[in-house]
């Protein structure tokens, strides 16, 4: 606890947190951590889709320069996602919403990164095994999961803070 | 933009949905009858936009209607049941909207022909709209127009019931909102999946039209634009129903006018993507004109802002 207290008033942390400026304050990195996560979880949306069967004119290893992206918005969220905890480090830490979405984030990147082994494989573009498409529902899921518990984080957060 | 100004445009906007609805009609119904595609794709066309220009036009009505509370021979009530009537008939419109979206994105699929379900769908839902779109016109017409009262008949009742149901008035969606703690939450989370697709598809389908994955034929991004529209209409209904909740977090609030600008700019952009029906037969390798590359990058610059005005609603301004 004094280690997630001494995070959390770090000057860079109270800096962010009491600024009000929408270019580099707390809004701003809320916006950026939105478009990391449209990233991230849209193209692993338009993947799992694929793999699905929607959009089935795309041969599925076009869609291997996707995944640039996607690790590109990952990073941005990993970036602003530290920043955010820090912000408010001690609260945000005694709420279970944050461990379950970091829970279901790894299982989310371990699925797709073994969907990405199936879309880098020679045989991506020709008929899509069960296995794929189980990993690719599976995928979705885990993504829903990532956002509704990533989003509660906000309100669990507040419901605590109120409560002491 | 100042109060008054919101007022000025809800009595700009407040015709479009009516008189816009029915001439899109006429021409997609006319257009039905004599066999011309033409002629249908220009129908759906206008009810696509008609469905887009009848979000401010609800919305701005709030602005109106604060306006109105104030002055003495206005009746609350009446101005609850144009409110409630309003808000059925954008339901509806707003169905339109997406069922004549639908229509020209199965135009364009390459088969070049209208789905007859479509059409009977956009035929019954339209028709539906009009007259509810007239019903909550004619209300609006009662608040302040004093040469139309009759004072022998009790005019806003007659409008009122299955016309204007309770559940819909903004009082009660706020108190359930409130009495409710999990429905904002829920509408919350539901809004950012509905985000998470609609930009999926936004990246995904722009990149293909900048050079990105050209050995893949165009076709394919086809098929992926309607589950962008069903994360678009997530988060208009649940963005919806943020607004009616806390209306004066979001009316009065500049990031909040910036956020529709760009949903409407990138909606009309949607509009002429679907519209040209070429650019979708394009096949490997093939690049589109660059008016289209250029709008592709726009469509991301603005869901981008759509994004960022939607975060910055309660850092912008002093509405919340």
């Amino acid at each position: 606890m004094e280690l997630l207290a001494w995070i959390k008033n770090l000057p860079f942390s109270t800096a962010i947190a009491a600024s009000d400026s929408i270019w580099w304050g707390y809004a701003w990195w809320l916006f950026v951590h939105a478009v990391g996560m449209g990233l991230t979880a849209g193209i692993a949306f338009i993947v799992c889709l694929r793999v699905l069967g929607v959009g089935r004119q795309i041969p599925l290893s076009s869609f291997r320069i996707l995944f640039r992206v996607f690790w590109m918005g990952f990073y941005v969220n990993l970036l602003s996602g530290v920043i955010l905890f820090m912000t408010d480090a001690t609260g945000i830490a005694r709420v279970w919403e944050l461990y379950a979405k970091l829970a279901c984030l790894g299982l989310a990147l371990g699925l797709l990164s073994r969907l990405r082994r199936f879309i880098d494989s020679d045989q991506s573009d020709g008929p899509i095994p069960p296995r794929a498409r189980t990993l690719a529902y599976a995928s979705i899921l885990l993504w829903l999961a990532v956002i509704t518990s990533g989003r509660l984080i906000a309100y669990a957060v507040e419901a605590k803070s109120a409560a002491v | 933009m100042p109060p008054s100004d919101l007022v000025h445009l809800h009595l700009l906007l407040n015709h479009f949905p009516t008189v816009g609805m029915i001439v899109g009609f006429a021409v997609f119904f006319f257009g039905v009858v004599s066999g011309s595609d033409d002629q249908r794709r220009a129908g759906l066309a206008v009810l696509f936009i008609i469905a887009l220009l009848s979000l401010p036009a609800y919305m701005t009505g709030y602005a109106a209607e604060r306006a109105l509370k104030t002055m003495p021979d206005v009746s609350p009530e009446v101005v609850g049941v144009h409110q409630r009537s309003a808000l059925l008939a954008l339901m509806f419109m707003e169905a339109t909207g997406v069922l004549a979206w639908y229509g020209l994105w199965q135009r364009s699929k390459g088969r070049a022909r209208f789905g007859r379900l479509n059409t009977a769908a956009v035929l019954l839902v339209g028709s539906l709209t009009i007259g509810l779109m007239a019903a909550a016109a004619n209300v609006g017409g009662e608040i302040r127009h004093p040469e139309l009262h009759d004072s022998t008949l009790p005019a806003p009742a007659a409008a009122d019931g299955l016309l204007a149901p309770r559940w819909l008035a903004s009082d009660f969606i706020t108190f359930y909102q409130y009495s409710h703690p999990w429905a904002w939450k829920t509408l919350e989370t539901i809004h950012f999946m509905g985000l998470c697709l609609l930009f999926g598809v936004v990246v995904v389908g722009n990149m293909r039209l900048l050079g990105w994955m050209r050995n893949a034929p165009l076709e394919g991004f086809h098929r992926l634009l309607p589950w962008g529209v069903w994360g678009f209409v997530a988060n208009a209904v649940t963005g919806m129903l943020f607004f009616i909740g806390q209306t004066f977090q979001y009316i009065n609030n500049p990031a909040f006018h910036w956020k529709m600008l760009c949903i409407l700019l990138a909606g009309a952009e949607v509009l002429y993507l679907t519209w040209d029906e070429d650019l979708w037969t394009l096949g490997p390798g093939q690049a589109p004109r660059a008016l289209v590359k250029l709008m592709a990058a726009s469509q991301i610059v603005l869901w981008v802002g759509v994004i960022f005005f939607g975060r910055m609603l309660p850092y912008l301004g002093n509405a919340f």
